[in-house]
């Protein structure tokens, strides 16, 4: 209750992002006038001052703009008076235009040209000048303290959160360090409404942490104050543990003090302070660490962590009893003192270390290690949560973060077919033994061997309370008596908040770490997951990864196919569940797919077509006669149609529904046509684009993943078409919008040219059940998987597509007197790939017999 | 018979079938000449703009 508070209490009316982008834009336009008379001088010693990419030192650039304002100022003199007048003639032009929206108020600084940002004095929303010299700076530096609501190529923009504040004091920055960064990097001087807030929200916020050690629970803060102000609440008061007689009248009672933690010596595997440990052994760790560190920390602007630990060295902390720590959770929330969860897993001698480690091989890229260091920024693993583009690796991450704090570790994930993939990962990427990693599902319950160990499971499989067989009960025994050191949450938006109490209550573990690459919901219920969880620690450029080349440059469009008038007047008539099959069947829809297969195609590109609707999936792909993969697909004839997909020239195209979203990887794939979706869903749409970020041809010069969203005109898909590219867009996509396609006519062999054709098409739409029209029939869901996940609906097997035709005759003719014979048509094309499996070679069956074998052994 | 003052509508194909569903209701047109035509009565012309606008601005996404 008290979070969501927070939330709404700092800035009612944010929600109109690309409003705001435009309004700036406006205020651009108008203040440019005077410009000129300034930026002359000073944005040429900026720019000599600050080359671009390197590091910007702040104290220095201030020094060097005190220095040029001072001068300014003296001369100003006569010069104001002319200059304000100007303004004021100004401002009463135009004025009225933005009404209540006039910021006209907030004066420009002479060099405003330099700096490159401006901030909303209302509502917090930062808007950034992508363009300008400093802007991969400051973005760093708004990336730490400020969430970003929209990054497109040219204007970025982000907002100020009590939430983000929370996070960036959590990585060490320091309240006035926030607000002289923003002071110098805006364009005016920072509204004291913001100044207020920052400071309000950053006074309370981050100065408590909940730190276990030596298994047991401390409160720590670096200011005496605060834990005395904690102390005087009752709860609090209750549930500390006093280690030696103290009288509770004395506020002043001991605090245990020592040394802050640094960061030290902690050295994340896989990067590249890593190697370099490796190489200068001797030399000593100070010059290494002293470089390297900064490289780690590009991310926290100018703040060096030296600077943030000057003044207070001693931390000091009392204990609390491990029973009441939800009480105590709660009741910092109420007093608005929130605490902060660190993990001393360095000093952690109680829990058994687990001996694992990334392999040689394994290396993580740079933004992969920038999240990481925000992690671990103090020698300390921060709970919090990490939000990385589908393709970009958030696996790895999130292993390389278990090889870190080597501790028993809990891995959630939201189905069972990911918790397969998540131990596969672990094997592939570190080395982790077979015995060590462990899987719970409703089909395996395994027990790690040894005192630690790793277990892969399902949100549900933990947080269920009812109806469980013996063997779960006991494995749920196993989970909640031990103490875990990490536990990962793979998909933290998709958890509900009560399922997503239960687990956090149950499980006892140090350090939570949430991976997502949506921090998106449709219900907006992503607060909860900041006080649950902990702060986003990181949040990458989808642009700039793709700029970088660690994710495919992607081209989307979305194709408008017209309505033909019969669809359409089906479509006005029917409601709402057949309207969609309408809309999906539309012929001139399957044109412009055909079309655009043939164009693609005839490219040298990879094809997945995704429809969530059935239906649909196997009337375009029989039609079009390509392969296609459904939840009713058999395991066999699956593996055989991927493997054709990726190995031979001869298949270029695949359909898929529903199940192809998450669950199937294909690194071949360039291009992805979309032809029914689940309605207005970011989420989806965003994990679809997934599906080609990592292509493989992606670092081929000049290479473009397509991404086509097939819309049809004047109905409903356009509405949710539209709503879904939200994220995507925000990420700094832009779709183009195509009306039509050149040479389509012209296309040989197009199907449902003819009226009697398409006529025929509308019937057998009119003639299919309403359940055809279902979302993801075919997909069954497993026992555990998680509702708004993409098996969440359950309906079976597919019926078949329903291809009744009438036609009069007498019955020697039909039952062939007349030497009449039936052919089907319309085949699948899946039926025509050869039918034996392909043979397994001798190695991979004697392997997985021994693998068979040896989980016997240990069972 | 009575002559009605009309108004010649051109509009897509799509906005045809809209303009048939309304009639149903109301009925409006005088003659529905091909795909792309019909004549409507000039009186109805601003109800029929209206609720066609309507019926359009339901399929548009909007950030409000």
């Amino acid at each position: 209750m008290a979070t969501k508070r927070y939330a709404d209490e700092g800035f009612s009316d944010a929600s109109f992002p690309s409003k705001r982008a435009r309004k700036t834009g406006d205020n651009d336009d108008y203040v440019d006038v005077d410009e000129d008379d300034f930026d002359g001088p000073d944005s040429a010693a900026n720019n000599s001052l600050i080359p671009r990419g390197a590091t910007i030192n702040f104290s220095a650039l201030t020094r060097k703009l005190a220095q040029n304002r001072k001068p300014n100022d003296d001369e100003d003199g006569p010069e104001e008076s002319s200059l304000t007048s100007h303004r004021k003639q100004q401002d009463n032009l135009v004025s009225h235009i933005f009404q209540d929206q006039d910021f006209s108020w907030l004066h420009l600084k002479p060099d405003h040209a330099s700096r490159p940002i401006w901030i909303s004095p209302e509502d917090g929303h930062i808007i950034l000048e992508a363009f300008s010299p400093i802007a991969e700076q400051a973005q760093d530096f708004l990336v730490a303290i400020s969430e970003p609501v929209s990054r497109p190529a040219f204007i970025h923009e982000y907002k100020l959160t009590p939430y983000s504040l929370y996070a960036a004091v959590s990585v060490g920055l320091q309240t006035e360090d926030i607000i002289e960064v923003l002071n110098r990097l805006s364009k005016v001087p920072v509204p004291e409404s913001i100044v207020t807030f920052i400071r309000e929200r950053t006074l309370s916020y981050g100065k408590v942490k909940l730190v276990l050690k030596h298994n047991k629970y401390y409160v720590e803060s670096t200011h005496p104050e605060t834990l005395q102000v904690l102390l005087k609440d009752k709860v609090i008061r209750d549930a500390r543990v006093h280690s030696q007689p103290t009288d509770n009248s004395i506020k002043a009672a001991t605090f245990t003090t020592s040394k802050a933690p640094v960061k030290g010596n902690l050295v994340i595997p896989g990067t590249k302070e890593a190697e370099k440990k490796k190489d200068d052994t001797t030399s000593g760790k100070q010059p290494a660490n002293g470089t390297t560190d900064a490289e780690l920390f590009t991310s926290v602007v100018g703040v060096d962590a030296d600077e943030v630990d000057e003044d207070d060295d001693n931390v000091h902390a009392f204990e609390i009893d491990d029973a009441k720590i939800d009480d105590v959770k709660k009741r910092c929330n109420e007093l608005e003192y929130p605490m902060l969860e660190e993990y001393d897993f360095r000093n952690d001698t109680v829990n058994a270390n687990l001996d694992i480690d990334l392999k040689p091989s394994t290396v993580i890229r740079p933004y992969q290690e920038t999240s990481l260091s925000k992690m671990f920024g103090n020698g300390r693993a921060r709970s919090g949560i990490i939000v990385l583009p589908c393709g970009a690796g958030k696996t790895l991450v999130g292993i390389t973060a278990a090889c870190t704090i080597k501790k028993s570790c809990l891995v959630l994930c939201t189905s069972s077919v990911s918790v397969m993939q998540w131990r596969q990962q672990f094997i592939q990427w570190s080395n982790v033994t077979d015995k060590q990693i462990a899987v719970f599902t409703a089909d395996q319950k395994e027990k790690f061997a040894g005192e630690s160990g790793i277990v892969v499971s399902t949100y549900s499989m933990v947080a269920n309370t009812h109806n469980r067989s013996h063997e779960s009960k006991k494995m749920m025994e196993f989970l909640t008596s031990r103490e875990w050191g990490f536990i990962l949450l793979d998909e933290v938006h998709v958890v509900p908040a009560a399922m997503f109490r239960r687990v956090v209550t149950t499980i006892k573990a140090h350090s939570k770490l949430g991976l997502t690459a949506t921090l998106v919901r449709e219900d907006e219920k992503i607060t909860d997951l900041n006080y649950m969880i902990g702060p986003k620690l990181y949040e990458a450029n989808w642009m700039d990864l793709a700029a970088k080349g660690h994710i495919a440059n992607v081209q989307c469009a979305e194709v408008w196919c017209p309505m033909t008038p019969e669809f359409y007047r089906e479509y006005l008539r029917e409601q709402s569940r057949k309207r969609m099959l309408l809309y999906c069947m539309n012929p001139k829809k399957f044109q412009a797919c055909q079309f655009l297969i043939k164009y693609h195609e005839d490219r040298g590109d990879k094809i997945i077509v995704f429809s969530d609707n059935v239906f649909a999936l196997e009337a375009y792909a029989k039609k079009l006669g390509k392969l296609y993969i459904h939840g009713g697909t058999g395991q066999v004839e699956r593996m055989r149609i991927l493997q054709h997909f990726q190995h031979s020239p001869a298949v270029n195209t695949i359909f898929l529904s529903k199940v192809g979203d998450t669950s199937i990887d294909l690194p071949e794939a360039t291009c992805l046509i979309q032809i029914s979706s689940h309605f207005g869903s970011r989420r989806q749409e965003a994990q679809r684009l997934g599906r080609i970020l990592r292509a493989k041809r992606r670092n081929d010069e000049g290479f473009n993943a397509f991404f086509y969203s097939l819309v049809s005109k004047d109905t409903q898909e356009m509405f949710y078409s539209t709503k879904r590219q939200q994220f995507l867009i925000d990420q700094g996509y832009a779709f183009k919008v195509i009306t039509h396609l050149d040479g389509l006519e012209e296309l040989p062999d197009l199907v449902y040219k003819t009226k009697e054709e398409q006529i025929e098409l509308i019937s057998s739409v009119l003639l299919a059940n309403e359940s055809e029209a279902e979302l993801g029939t075919d997909v069954r869901a497993g026992e555990g998987d998680l509702a708004g996940t993409i098996t969440s609906k359950d309906f079976g097997l597919p019926t078949k597509f329903p291809s009744v035709h009438r036609s009069t005759g007498s019955l020697a003719a039909l039952s062939g007197g007349q030497h009449m014979s039936y052919v089907e048509q319309n085949k699948s094309a899946n039926k025509k790939l050869a039918r034996e499996a392909a043979p397994r070679h001798k190695l991979f069956a004697k392997r997985e017999k021994e693998l068979q074998t040896a989980r016997k052994g240990r069972g | 018979m009575k002559a009605i003052k009309g108004v010649l509508l051109t509009c897509d194909s799509a906005v045809k079938q809209i303009l048939l569903a309304l009639n149903e209701k109301g009925s409006f047109i005088i003659e529905d000449l091909d795909d792309y035509h019909v004549v409507i009565k000039a009186d109805e012309e601003w109800r029929v703009r209206r609720e066609l606008e309507a019926e359009l601005e339901k399929n548009t996404y909007s950030l409000e």
